[in-house]
């Protein structure tokens, strides 16, 4: 076998922090290596080396391309040589067409002049190896985020590379989702393209890899064939412990209903006179953690905006604790005792040019103010304590938080919502990239609030979360509810058919 | 111990600032032109750029509340002219001191409010907002004036613009306070942090609960008082209501607001930076009148420095993300 990538002895150090130092690595032809290790462990940052977004100089070692060292001076560099980067933040044209996003950046041209007809073409092509089912005129836009990440690596297959890069392709996508995606990059395999690819959902890994890396504490802890390994040493590896128990649950005596929704149905933003949500009532109790599920855009999130009063009810009451609150915008469901940790961290979760501190405590400033001042002591010790309690790793509270691994970010964004007084908590992907060990951090909080008396709302992609944390489970397919299912009865059989079920009357 | 660590750290940060640099620049600046021609260092010199800086430097504050807003005002140049005018009629009719001039606020606060107006409700991008009221407000002005200067103002009035406390004139005093007032509610109090938010990720602080709409739209009437409050002051330093008075004021404003540091991006920006990019704008235009630079130049040198600075700004930036 020929080897196709080398990385010697590099080591990467942002300031005087080092991220990771002497990491060796040599991958062959077709191979499929998976890159796993708690957040902040320097996953990003190694492919991002290799991608040319760190050019050589700022880092130690060397990158060696099919037996030539190379030092790529930025992305270009990096292609030319024929490495490939789907980033973490897939990052779209969503107002240009499917076909120009594919060749955005070598749209075939001759002197100048782009063969449009070329391009439609040989766009479809690359969409038939990726299995992507849509027109190559349709606008980005209309895609669901699945077929956006589909998008990406016919884009990325569109300059011919011979290594591809992903940073957690699946993690905004449904296990449904996720599976197709790994069947394509088994079939990239046939074609002889190496992979490199992070993910912190471990079943995958064991499933798709052929060789698993571990990274940790700043070094390559260990480099394993997927025969030779399983899940519960991959664990081990990356939190240096094992974990005991992934689901925390605790059985807590269910108290009095806390809210209840009855008819909300959400208006399609883009198609006039269809609705995106219809009819939606549940309700949920306090100690309960209510579970949702469905595919990307069942109407999961769109119902969950509503609820907070993000976007607008076409019609639907709100009830906390008996009482009928009235809610049309978001501090109306703050007061009513309502919070939501969004979906789509980079878009609606933090505020780039903030620090953590002040990220944390934004959505509750009167606890740390006093007559509208803010009581900088207070406030510091407040963030510190949940920077603390969530281990969050930064250099420190007044770290800018785009310095922080994606994962780290999740876990600011939801420690906003712990430092406030609530009764409900929606949770929309409350793990989305976040590793094992933090996950279980994250479900001891949820299990801590459940049992302060707070009605949880969460809402995940992933399966087995749900059915390991929640007393009840709703299945949303096509804006309307399509299973209620009580823990006992919830299987993997019958939550996929209820939420792949077509509806009747269509 | 730890304090000693603390104070240590601050002392470091302090180097680090960027305002920091900023002062620096201001001051090798000012010793080059000082160099070449010394009466830059008299006193009266100095006062002179502290003065013209004060009513650049009051409206700048209002700027930097719009811009970390993430928004822009075009307006404030005519509503100085607007604003002034208005103080200056009501005084010409006989009205008391203390009531024209809040009627010359009140006007700027409703031309702020009408912008917001535009901004928030209509959704109407900023910069086209206040492009439009900017013409409206300059053409209202020639409308009632007919072009002609408002005066003879009473003397009382006329006092305020050349008043001064032991050799400081007022206006220093009242832009400085107004700078410290600025600074403190950007920094401790949660209607600054919100206005940060917003313009940092204006969706997550939809999310937070932050009255979006209304924090934005205050933003805009703060502009507009506080060009009133210049206005009101040029009006006083003039002895009259001038109907062409600050024509392109709001350019020379922005500037000094970017090179203090402030992000067109929104969600940065600090006053010290408004007021050390404030007073860099007037000693390089003082100076190089000093120094004999061609006014044609030196509209040349201005627009190379906005480019630079923002170049270097923006350079920065991308450093830090990566
Ligand atoms: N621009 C930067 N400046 C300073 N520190 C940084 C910067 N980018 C990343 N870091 C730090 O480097 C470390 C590694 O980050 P990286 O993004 O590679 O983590 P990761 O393994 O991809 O984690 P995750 O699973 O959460 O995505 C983190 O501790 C992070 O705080
Ligand atoms: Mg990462």
């Amino acid at each position: 076998m020929t080897i196709v990538l080398e990385i010697k002895n590099v080591s990467k150090k942002f300031g005087p922090v080092t991220v990771f130092s002497h990491v060796n690595l040599s991958v062959e032809k077709g191979q499929i290596v998976a890159l796993v290790g708690e957040n902040g462990a320097g996953k990003s940052t190694l492919l991002n080396i290799l991608g040319g977004v760190y050019p050589a100089g700022t880092y130690e070692g060397s990158i060696w391309i099919e037996g030539e060292e190379k030092r790529f001076r930025g992305e270009k560099d990096s292609k030319r040589a024929g490495i490939e980067m789907i980033h973490q933040e897939i990052s779209i044209h969503l107002d240009l067409s499917v076909a120009e996003n594919i060749f955005l950046g070598n749209l075939s041209n001759r002197k100048g002049f782009v063969s449009w007809k070329q391009v439609y073409l040989d766009a479809q092509n690359y969409l038939d190896i990726v299995k992507l089912n849509v027109d190559p005129h349709e606008t980005a836009r209309n895609l669901s985020t699945s077929q956006h990440q589909l998008l990406s690596i016919a884009k990325a297959l569109a300059s011919h590379p011979k290594i591809l890069l992903f940073d957690e392709p699946t993690s905004a996508l449904t296990e449904a989702d996720a599976a197709n995606l790994l069947e394509i990059i088994k079939g990239l395999q046939k074609r002889q393209i190496t992979c490199l690819y992070i993910s912190h959902r471990l079943e995958e890994v064991i499933h798709l890899a052929d060789r698993i890396i571990v990274l940790r504490d700043g070094m390559l802890i260990s480099d394993k064939p997927k025969n030779e390994i399983t899940i519960n040493q991959v664990i081990r590896d990356m939190v240096g412990r094992a974990l005991d128990e992934m689901y925390p649950k605790q059985q807590i005596t269910v108290g009095d209903e806390v809210l209840r929704v009855e008819g909300i149905t959400v208006a399609h933003p883009y198609i006039a006179g269809k609705n995106i949500v219809e009819d939606i009532s549940f309700s949920v109790s306090a100690g309960e953690i209510l579970g949702v599920s469905g595919l990307v855009g069942s109407g999961r999130t769109e119902t969950m905006d509503a609820i907070f009063g993000c976007s607008k009810r076409k019609s639907g009451k709100i009830y906390i604790q008996g009482a009928e609150v009235h809610i049309v915008r978001p501090s109306d469901a703050m007061k009513a005792g309502i919070g939501l940790v969004t979906e789509d961290r980079k878009r609606s979760g933090i505020i780039p040019t903030m620090s953590l501190r002040e990220n944390m405590t934004i959505a509750d400033l009167q606890a740390v103010s006093r007559m509208g001042l803010i009581q900088k002591n207070q406030e510091r010790q407040l963030s510190q304590t949940y920077y603390d309690k969530l281990q969050i790793r930064a250099t420190g509270i007044e770290d800018n938080i785009l310095h922080l691994s994606g994962g780290n970010q999740q876990k600011v964004v939801l420690s906003k919502w712990l430092l406030k007084d609530i009764k409900v908590l929606i949770l929309d992907e409350p793990t989305r990239g976040v590793d094992v060990g933090a996950k279980v951090e994250i479900y001891n909080v949820i299990t801590d609030l459940a049992r302060r008396g707070l009605a949880i709302v969460m809402v995940s992609s992933e399966l087995t979360e749900l059915m390991g944390m929640c007393d009840r489970l709703l299945v949303f397919s096509r804006g309307k509810i399509r299973g209620d299912f009580p823990r006992q009865e919830a299987t993997q059989e019958k939550v996929m058919s209820a939420a792949t079920c077509v509806d009747d009357l269509m | 111990m730890v304090m000693s660590e603390k104070s240590a750290n601050r002392v470091t940060n302090i180097f680090k600032a960027k305002e920091f640099g900023l002062f620096m620049i201001l001051v090798v600046l000012s010793i080059l032109i000082g160099i070449r021609n010394p009466i830059f260092f008299s006193f009266h010199n100095i006062i002179d750029i502290f003065r013209n800086t004060s009513y650049t430097l009051i409206i700048a504050v209002g700027m930097t509340f719009v811009l970390v807003a993430k928004g822009l005002d075009l307006s404030v140049g005519s509503m100085i002219a607007i604003c002034g005018m208005v103080c200056a009629l009501f005084l010409s009719w006989g009205y008391p001191i203390f009531f024209c001039i809040l009627t010359g606020l009140l006007t700027g606060a409703a031309f702020g409010a009408i912008n917001a107006l535009c901004i928030v409700v209509f959704h109407i991008p900023s910069m086209i907002a206040t492009l439009g009221c900017m013409y409206m407000a300059r053409g209202l002005v020639l409308v009632v004036t007919k072009g002609a200067p408002v005066y003879p103002l009473p003397k009382e009035f006329v006092n305020l613009g050349t008043r001064t406390f032991f050799g400081v004139p007022f206006i220093v005093v009242l832009s400085f306070i107004i700078c410290l007032v600025a600074h403190f509610v950007l920094n401790n109090t949660t209607y600054g942090r919100r206005i940060y938010a917003i313009g940092g990720n204006i969706e997550t602080a939809k999310y937070a609960g932050i009255n979006v709409a209304g924090t934005t739209a205050s933003v805009y009437i703060i502009s507009g008082v506080l060009a009133a409050l210049s206005g009101i002051m040029t009006s006083a330093r003039m002895g009259s209501g001038q109907p062409s008075v600050g024509d392109g004021t709001e350019m020379t404003v922005i500037t000094a607001v970017i090179i203090g540091g402030t992000s067109l991006n929104g969600g940065v920006g600090t006053i010290l930076g408004t007021a050390l990019g404030a007073l860099l704008t007037n000693v390089l235009s003082t100076g190089m009148n000093l120094v004999g630079i061609s006014a044609y130049w030196q509209k040349f040198v201005t627009g190379l420095i906005i480019i630079v600075a923002v170049g270097i700004d923006q350079y920065q930036r991308r450093k830090v993300r990566s």
